[in-house]
């Protein structure tokens, strides 16, 4: 449900020309229809917000992007733009478009429907613009070139361009009214992808049909149609998935994952995700949690081999700070270690006892659940109680806004849009996307020392430069105990057998790559 | 009609009733003395447990006795109950009795005002209250106030109106009697016996509101263990697990079973207005 | 004629109430309203906008009379979730419910009143007393608690209806006029979408009616005894009337009547507890629709569900009362 910011390492100079995919006439029919099971409802259909990933599942295959991270891969490839040029002071990227595209309205996808889109994102104020750092502004230099310029060297904007999705501006135009089509757009799509939205009822189900002028042709094993079913009980996915009513049902539970990994007719997807989860402190609060000290004895009490090996039952990996560990730039052991004794000292030499706290989370998620359990528990054996209160997403977003009414905990995914180190620590630790900023930092930790490393490692190219920079972050944010990391999950995904061609997709999170998926 | 004289339980199955509800009663007073393990320290270890005999009702999905959970929570689930009713009861009765005394079009606002207000389904009234004050049990017992003092209201104005009409009343106004003495000496004891039954029949009724609520996730919270929210927490579990969620239910189920045949019998037993089996 | 009068005036002061409660719901609430009604992320610019389309710088009176105007309007303001007007969301989620209260409504007719009838009729027998336990452990089911245990068993286990979801996935493609799939089929000649829907309606709809139909029971019995003791029985059977005679041609018509002020009543209260089996069956509707608007803080979303089914009350009340009234006008001159 959250996104961050971006960067892909090597800042190509220079014409990129990979080649595009030629617009065959279609020889090969989609067929069959694919239902996917999903927890949680869709905001809506709006470009603006495929931060959001029940949102961005829907769009990934309704839309076309200028570049894009295709399922099992880590770095952006072209879509619509066929190459791109970028200028030598960093500042402006010149894309050519891949010409034949056309929208589901018939009309043809020019330069003027990139610039349209873009300054329709900004105009209403879109949560996806949030990644693209110092975007300033687009032009069309003829019909299938478009210039996008930045106000000052920005590393990922490539990559943060694989969330800007394309609408037709023909199609959007007349429902701009006084929103920015905002409304319109919650429940129409004006994409050129290969599927199209056929019926949409967010609280029961979406229906995807392939689309057959889709300008990539449909020549392998498609499906036909895409239902995304919205099951909000695990449960009941379960019970859907074994009568053979959905083919996809990612949210039951881990202990029935586990279950069907043995059974004839299904199988268990297990994807190397890195989406970390974390408890958030308030740093900037008036009560205890502003001090170091009790965020240094808080940061003590969660067990995370317990909740790796008996909540996510070994699906995942050990976490080590707040950056995926592998990862560029990793620095270990900058986070404290279990040690319920340590903390208990620290509670008994300062009387700390009787401390109240409250901790938010999404009770949807059952790990985030059971990581609240856990720390309720231990914490409750030193003498603090800690209450919880469970929300959905945008509520919980809603009371980050200010620090005083952020939680003293709040648990939240990170869901990197892009395997970098930026994507991670930039928007969870940088003093200017706070909370109370309106950034997803909640906790609301501003070190302008952090900052300044955070921006100069956005900016450099050099890898081994970067990677220093980062792991300084690391240590500071480390030492002013800011987070508990509670995990790296797998991503753990239970299908039915007769689905072939599934990839999980590091740089989507919960999103299917249904575009490839066929039906044996 | 003849009356039969008071003889309280009838047949096995309210002597049954009364059994239950004094097991369930003294389960909420003694329930975490009685509970063999902790009801909030998880142990992931041991969870999803079968019913055996170091866990008679099994463990949940964070590895907590579900037994001593539903003792712990016996005490909880009541005592919200408890309060929703109690405040009901003084809220309703004193716009009741205020109702009775100044009468007019007072009286006849309030009363219909009530009327109206009583026929909103109590859960979705509820719901939006939730909404306006944020998810908590203390928020749902509001709710839950702030939708069934009609009741009572509506109950003791009627109590009130038939005593005030009576000889005697009558007789005492012409000493002077002040309105709050009336009130004490008289509509207070004369009320007792109706109210109780409806006290009695709601405890079902609320209980089984509050679980709701609870169940929706705008009532108790993690790791709460209110019958409701129990029964919530394990649905994702009742594949594999269906304890977790079956013992909470009946925990309820019975409660509201044996305070419900209780009112009845009371209502049988001390109602006049009630119509008594031949 | 006055009769009538009266319960329309009656129904208007009830709505007049009821505008009044979901005021105080969206209006009332601790901190700022207007910061509640805009959501999450809203910036200082659509709170202050919202504020004024509020009124909530003007005296509470006037803010009422603003909220009032609106209400009348069918304008409950734009869900800042869905980005849709609210009155569009709901009229979208109502149908599902409706048609699943509407099924609900039918089991507990036709349960409660022949049971009714009957335990009235044997009035203290054996059959009245395990009626009578049976219907008090009826009205101690946790509706969910029921919904999660047919679900699991009697769907899931033995397949004998579908676990979730509105229609087979066959159907998928079915369209209808009006929403109300039942209708739908039924006039377009589908008898098999017709049967679907309704399997997918039967589990639901049993669990919702449990609790209402134990009560339905209880109402209908009382109902009827009172009827039993009427002189006018006493004379057909002195007259030679056979016993079904009685109980059919007079019992029965007489003793419902009064009942079904009570069944007018449960609809409305039927609608507002589909919150409890929507979501566990998978269905759209206005229950699913108020959590959802509650666990996102959408407010107006929320507030706007309390008035529908609220509204739905007042209007099932008043169309029974003036249908019994229509049946028998005596009567209530008579009351």
């Amino acid at each position: 449900m959250k996104s961050t910011l971006d960067l892909l390492t090597g800042t190509a100079i220079g014409a990129i020309a990979l080649a595009g995919l030629t617009a065959l006439p279609a020889m090969a029919e989609p067929q069959g229809v694919l239902v996917i099971a999903e927890n949680e409802t869709p905001e809506n259909l709006d470009p603006a917000n495929a931060t959001n990933s029940t949102v961005d599942q829907l769009l990934l295959g309704v839309y076309d992007t200028l570049v894009q991270f295709t399922a099992g891969d880590v770095e952006v490839t072209p879509r619509i733009a066929d190459s791109w040029e970028i200028s030598d002071d960093g500042q402006t990227y010149t894309f050519t478009l891949k010409q034949g595209v056309t929208f589901h309205d018939g009309s043809a996808l020019t330069a003027e429907d990139v610039v349209f889109s873009l300054e329709r994102l900004v105009a209403a104020n879109a949560g996806v613009m949030n990644n693209m750092g110092t975007y300033s502004g687009a032009e069309a230099v003829d019909d299938y070139t478009v210039a996008l310029t930045l106000d000052a060297p920005f590393g990922p904007f490539l990559s943060a361009l694989a969330r800007i999705y394309i609408v037709s501006k023909d199609a959007v135009e007349p429902h701009m009214g006084d929103d920015n089509a905002r409304q319109w757009l919650a429940v129409n799509e004006a994409g050129s992808g290969p599927y199209t939205v056929t019926d949409y009822a967010p609280t029961e189900a979406v229906t995807l049909e392939a689309f057959p002028d889709y300008w990539g042709g449909w020549d392998g094993n498609h499906v036909a149609e895409v239902i995304f079913r919205y099951v909000s009980e695990p449960s009941t996915q379960l019970a859907l998935l074994e009568a053979g009513e959905v083919h996809i049902a990612p949210d039951i539970t881990v202990e029935d994952k586990l279950a069907l990994q043995g059974r004839d007719g299904y199988i268990v997807d297990i994807g190397s995700a890195a989406t970390p989860l974390y408890f958030y402190m308030n740093t900037a609060s008036e009560g205890p949690m502003g001090d170091p000290a009790f965020r240094e004895m808080i940061a003590q009490t969660f067990d995370r081999q317990l909740h790796l090996d008996q909540v996510l039952m070994g699906f995942g990996t050990l976490p080590d700070g707040p950056l995926p560990v592998g990862w560029m730039g990793h620095a270990a052991g900058t986070e404290l270690p279990f040690d319920l004794d340590a903390a208990r000292a620290m509670v008994e030499e300062n009387g700390w006892a009787g401390t109240e706290l409250l901790v938010r989370y999404l009770p949807d998620i059952q790990e985030e659940q059971a990581a609240v359990e856990q720390l309720q528990s231990n914490l409750g054996q030193i003498g603090i109680t800690l209450t919880a209160e469970g929300m959905t997403w945008p509520a919980q977003a809603a009371t980050t806004g200010s620090v005083e009414t952020t939680a003293d905990l709040n648990m939240l995914y990170s869901f990197p849009n892009f395997p970098d180190p930026h994507a991670v620590l930039n928007g969870n630790f940088n003093g200017a996307l706070t909370g109370a900023k309106g950034g997803l930092n909640w906790a609301q930790y501003e070190n302008p020392e952090v900052d300044a490393l955070l921006n100069a490692a956005a900016s450099s190219a050099d890898p081994a430069e970067r990677a220093a920079l980062y792991a300084q972050v690391q240590e500071l944010v480390g030492a002013d105990h800011v987070a508990i990391t509670v995990s790296l999950p797998g991503s753990v995904v239970a299908l039915s057998d007769s689905v072939e061609g599934y990839v999980y997709n590091v740089a989507h999170h919960q999103t299917f790559n249904y575009m490839d998926i066929g039906l044996k | 009609m003849l009356t039969t004289p008071r003889s309280y339980p009838k047949s096995w199955v309210e002597w049954t009733a009364i059994v239950i509800a004094a097991i369930i009663v003294l389960t909420a007073v003694f329930g975490g003395l009685l509970a063999p393990h902790d009801p909030l320290v998880i142990d992931f270890r041991a969870k999803l447990l079968p019913p055996s005999g170091t866990h008679w009702m099994g463990t949940d999905g964070a590895g907590r006795d579900v037994l001593s959970r539903l003792l712990t929570g016996a005490q909880l689930t009541l005592l919200s109950t408890l309060s929703v009713i109690a405040v009901v009861l003084v809220i309703g009765c004193t716009i009741g009795i205020f109702s009775a005394f100044v009468g007019g079009w007072v009286d006849n606002l309030l009363m219909r005002l009530a009327d109206i207000w009583l026929g909103f389904p109590p859960l979705i009234l509820a719901l939006g209250f939730a909404a306006a004050m944020g998810a908590s049990l203390q928020a749902a017992i509001w709710a839950l106030v702030f939708s069934w003092w009609p009741t009572y209201a509506r109950l003791s104005r009627m109590i009130t109106k038939d005593i005030l009409s009576a000889k005697y009343i009558a007789a005492a106004d012409t000493l002077g009697v002040p309105a709050w003495r009336k009130v004490v000496l008289y509509v207070l004891p004369n009320a007792f016996d109706v109210l109780i039954i409806q006290v009695t029949l709601d405890i079902a009724a609320v209980m089984l509101a509050i679980s709701g609520l609870s169940f929706i996730g705008v009532g108790a919270q993690i790791p709460t263990p209110e019958w409701g929210a129990m029964i919530a927490d394990g649905r994702d579990y009742v594949r594999n697990g269906w304890w977790i969620v079956i013992f909470p239910g009946l925990a309820i189920f019975f409660t509201a079973l044996s305070f419900n045949i209780i009112g009845d019998m009371l209502r049988r037993e001390l109602d006049p207005t009630s119509q008594r089996r031949a | 004629m006055t009769y009538i009068l009266q319960r329309i005036a009656f129904s208007l002061l009830s709505l007049f109430v009821l505008v009044l409660i979901s005021f105080l719901l969206s209006h009332i609430v601790p901190g700022d309203p207007a910061y509640v009604a805009a959501g999450p992320n809203a910036g200082a610019e659509k709170i202050a906008e919202i504020r004024a389309e509020m009124g909530l710088d003007k005296p509470v009176a006037t803010q009422f009379f603003i909220y009032l105007g609106d209400v009348l309007r069918g304008d409950f303001g734009t869900s800042w979730f869905t980005h849709q007007p609210i009155l569009q969301d709901i009229a979208q989620e109502l149908p599902p419910s409706l048609e699943l209260v509407l099924v609900a409504m039918v089991i507990n007719l036709v349960v409660s009143l022949p049971v009714g009838l009957l335990t009235a009729r044997f009035n203290g027998s054996r059959f009245d007393d395990l009626v009578r336990l049976v219907s008090i452990a009826g009205a101690g089911l946790p509706i969910f608690w029921t919904a999660i245990l047919l679900q699991q068993k009697v769907a899931a286990d033995w397949k004998l209806f579908p676990v979730a979801g509105r229609l087979s996935f066959e159907h998928r493609r079915f369209e209808g006029q009006t929403g109300f799939t039942l209708l739908d089929s039924l006039m377009q000649g589908r008898l098999d979408v017709f049967f679907d829907a309704l399997a997918h309606l039967m589990l639901p709809a049993f669990a919702l009616a449990l609790l209402f139909t134990a009560v339905g029971v209880r109402i209908t019995r009382t109902s009827m005894i009172s009827e039993f003791k009427k002189d006018y029985v006493t004379l057909a059977r002195a007259k030679g009337a056979s016993e079904g005679r009685v109980m059919f041609r007079h019992v029965f018509p007489n003793g419902a009547t009064p009942a079904l002020t009570v069944f007018g009543m449960q609809f409305g209260w039927m609608l507002g507890t589909t919150v409890l089996v929507e979501e566990i069956f998978g269905r759209p509707g206005i229950g699913r629709y108020a959590v959802k608007a509650v666990t996102q803080s959408d407010i107006h979303g929320v507030v706007a569900v309390v008035f529908v089914v609220g509204l739905f009350f007042l209007v099932a009340n008043l169309v029974v009362d003036l249908l019994l009234y229509a049946i028998n006008p005596r009567k209530h001159l008579e009351g």
